[in-house]
């Protein structure tokens, strides 16, 4: 039997060593001839880059109230090779994506692999389209930056584009602190092109964007857009600005314009809608201005608050020009001057000023340079060198014509007056924490130079609630606050270069309580018909907003 | 009977080294089912956080108070901080009842006592 068995299983031995022997060779020969491009084909084909994205950073209100979070949607894809039946498909889709047929069929009858069908779908549409069960269409996560508040603090907290980069407001001026850093997986694919778990070769995890607080408050926010838009519709304006900030400390509390525009569907609202008044528009402030006026005159003592000035009944030719005041006044001390805003009076103390202590002074409460907010865009008006003034410029700025100036802008000079003469830089964003919590970068409240003395901030602060109390701004009183401030109605001028009789900047500057200021409220309106005084139309704006945040923040007031 | 000694030799090797070879292929095979299941997992995991963070923010969108105010105005509701004015404290009103003053009441009466269920939830932040 053995003798029998024995030579057949040496023939199939032999059979074998020869087929490995064989191999061995042909082993040898791809070994040794072909290794490198045969193994750079088997590379390319199985090793794999994956992109790992990070989570964006969360936008944050001073309470910590989420402004701006980002949240994973599923995208639609397909492969038009994989699809049989194409018309079916697209109607099928069309019904459950809300999409017209015919877009979605001239994507797939694409020549190509790969085509989108719809960016960041709900999940309700999502689910519908899971339900078709059609081959060759898939989904992808993809994130989508959303606004819980919808419209809130547009304007501050900007928008991001599709690929989830910013595009405005704090979104694009911090975009490099907010996206993160993409991570990536080195790893090997199947067949199918599926990712082999527990191969990876190297991985970077990503790095989640950080969280950015503003300084803003959301309840606050959410009072000045709500009466700036009210006041806006009112009044049939152009457009409007409102700045609730903390004077002693720069915080902004609220930052808003009209029109505003709703972040997650910015498409839905004109550009124009976008720009942030506040800060990128500026404007002739008119009476507002004449605050910087008086404090320079009081500050340089070329006149004490009780020294009288004649202001010529209503009418004063100074060269070729002949100045009017809204209503006419005779004798005036000069708090009075300022309280029923005399054009004459105020341009006389002007005068005796000279032009280059009004410069030097608008310079010192911050006009003609950025305030240095932390949101893009910003300009810095207009405030030309006294070299180029002409006769008439030193009447004409201390009335707050031939300058321009931002709402920011003006917020920081009342604010400088608000808060015993030092000028603060505006702050709108708190600070910038990781995700453990950790403060990476603290912007830090800056007190910066002085702009004129205690003093001097004391008795503008008395002549200011005067306006209130007595003058042009009575529509600004909040009982038991003694708010005080300064009405401003300026012409605007037409593309002729003249100044128009129709079209008019209001606005109303001003703070409470008028002893130990806490909040600094600055409202504009351009040009608001039919009323056009700030006493009018800012002024009731500042009262409301104010009204709501001495009740939200439980300040009792005063008896 | 040597040589078929050696032949027996050379067979069970071969058997051996197939048998740790389909072991090793076996235990790959093993583990990227593993895998594949872990990443299934995570998969789900992920999904479910996502949702959960649709969710989180649809929260944040229903009770955001501008929004609850433009739906509110949009119904020409509008509502507004009660001033002092507004607000009649009497002498003699009764102390606000605590928790249990449904369980005071007895069961029928609770029937009819809106008190506990209408209580907002104090955890109703606690959602994010």
């Amino acid at each position: 039997m053995n003798k029998l068995i024995a030579p057949r299983i040496r023939k199939v031995l032999y059979t074998l060593l020869f087929l490995l022997a064989f191999l061995a060779i042909r082993l040898l020969f791809v070994q040794l001839g072909a290794a490198k491009p045969l193994s750079k084909i088997a590379s390319d084909q199985y090793k794999t880059f994956i992109c790992l994205l990070p989570k964006r950073g969360v936008i944050y209100d001073r309470n910590k109230k989420e402004l701006a979070v980002s949240i994973n949607l599923s995208s639609v894809y397909a492969d038009p090779l994989l699809i049989k039946d194409k018309p079916s498909a697209a109607r099928k889709l069309s019904g459950a994506l809300n999409i017209s047929e015919s877009k979605i069929l001239k994507d797939l009858t694409e020549k190509k692999r790969f085509a989108w069908i719809a960016r960041k779908v709900s999940l309700d549409k999502e689910r519908a389209v899971k339900r078709l069960r059609i081959k060759g269409v898939d989904f992808v996560k993809e994130p989508r930056r959303v606004y819980p508040n919808n419209k809130l603090a547009s304007h501050i907290i900007g928008f991001v584009g599709l690929d989830d980069k910013g595009l405005e407001g704090v979104e694009l001026m911090y975009d490099r602190f907010l996206k993160g850093a993409v991570g990536w997986r080195y790893t090997i694919r199947d067949a199918k092109r599926r990712e082999v778990p527990g191969y990876e070769y190297k991985q970077i995890p990503p790095a989640d964007g950080n969280d950015i607080i503003l300084t803003i408050d959301s309840v606050v926010q959410a009072f000045a857009e709500r009466e700036l838009n009210n006041a806006f519709k009112k009044y049939n304006a152009l457009g409007g600005s409102i700045v609730v900030m903390d004077p002693h400390t720069g915080d902004i509390l609220a930052l808003a314009n009209s029109p505003s525009y709703d972040p997650g569907d910015i498409n839905s609202s004109p550009a124009e809608a976008r720009r942030n008044r506040a800060i990128c528009d500026f404007f002739e402030p008119g009476s507002s201005f004449k605050i910087v006026t008086a404090s320079a005159v009081l500050e340089e003592n070329v006149l004490s608050q009780n020294d009288e000035l004649f202001c010529e009944n209503g009418e004063f030719k100074w060269g070729r020009h002949t100045y009017h005041d809204h209503t006419p006044h005779g004798w005036l001390p000069y708090k009075d001057v300022i309280k029923y805003s005399s054009n004459i009076g105020t341009m006389k103390s002007a005068v005796k000023l000279g032009k280059t202590g009004l410069y030097r002074y608008a310079k010192r409460f911050g006009f003609g340079e950025k305030t240095g907010i932390a949101l893009p865009g910003e300009v810095k008006g207009i405030l030309r060198h006294p070299r180029t003034w002409s006769k008439l410029s030193v009447c004409s700025i201390s009335m707050g014509q031939e300058v321009a100036a931002t709402a920011i802008q003006l917020a920081c000079a009342v604010s400088s007056i608000a808060n015993n003469g030092y000028y603060v830089k505006p702050r709108i964003i708190d600070s910038i924490q990781d995700k453990t919590g950790s403060v990476i970068k603290k912007f830090e409240r800056e007190k910066m130079h002085r702009v004129i003395s205690e003093d001097t901030a004391k008795e503008i602060r008395g002549i200011l609630r005067g306006v209130v109390e007595e003058g042009t701004g009575k529509s600004a009183e909040v009982k038991g606050y003694f708010p005080a401030g300064k009405t401003g109605t300026a012409q605007k001028v037409e593309s002729n270069g003249t100044y128009s009789h129709s079209k008019f900047t209001a606005s109303f500057v001003g703070f409470l309580p008028y002893n130990d200021p806490m909040f600094t409220v600055v409202v504009i309106l351009d040009q608001p018909r039919p009323q056009y005084y700030g006493g009018t139309v800012c002024a009731p704006v500042f009262k409301k907003v104010t009204e709501q945040m001495m009740r939200y923040y439980k300040i009792e007031p005063a008896s | 009977m040597r040589n078929d000694f050696k032949v027996y030799k050379v067979i069970a090797f071969t058997f051996l080294v197939t048998f740790v070879a389909l072991a090793y292929v076996n235990q790959q095979a093993l583990i990227y089912q593993m895998g594949l299941r872990i990443k299934e997992n995570n998969q789900i995991h992920s999904n479910l956080v996502d949702r959960n963070r649709i969710m989180v923010y649809n929260v944040l969108n229903l009770k955001s108070p501008a929004n609850l105010e433009t739906k509110l105005l949009a119904k020409k509701v509008e509502l507004g901080i009660p001033g002092k004015w507004q607000v009649v404290k009497l002498a003699g009103s009764p102390v606000k009842p605590e928790h249990e003053y449904v369980a005071k009441k007895g069961l029928f009466a609770s029937l009819f006592v809106m008190g506990r269920e209408a209580e907002a939830s104090p955890n109703v932040n606690s959602l994010d």
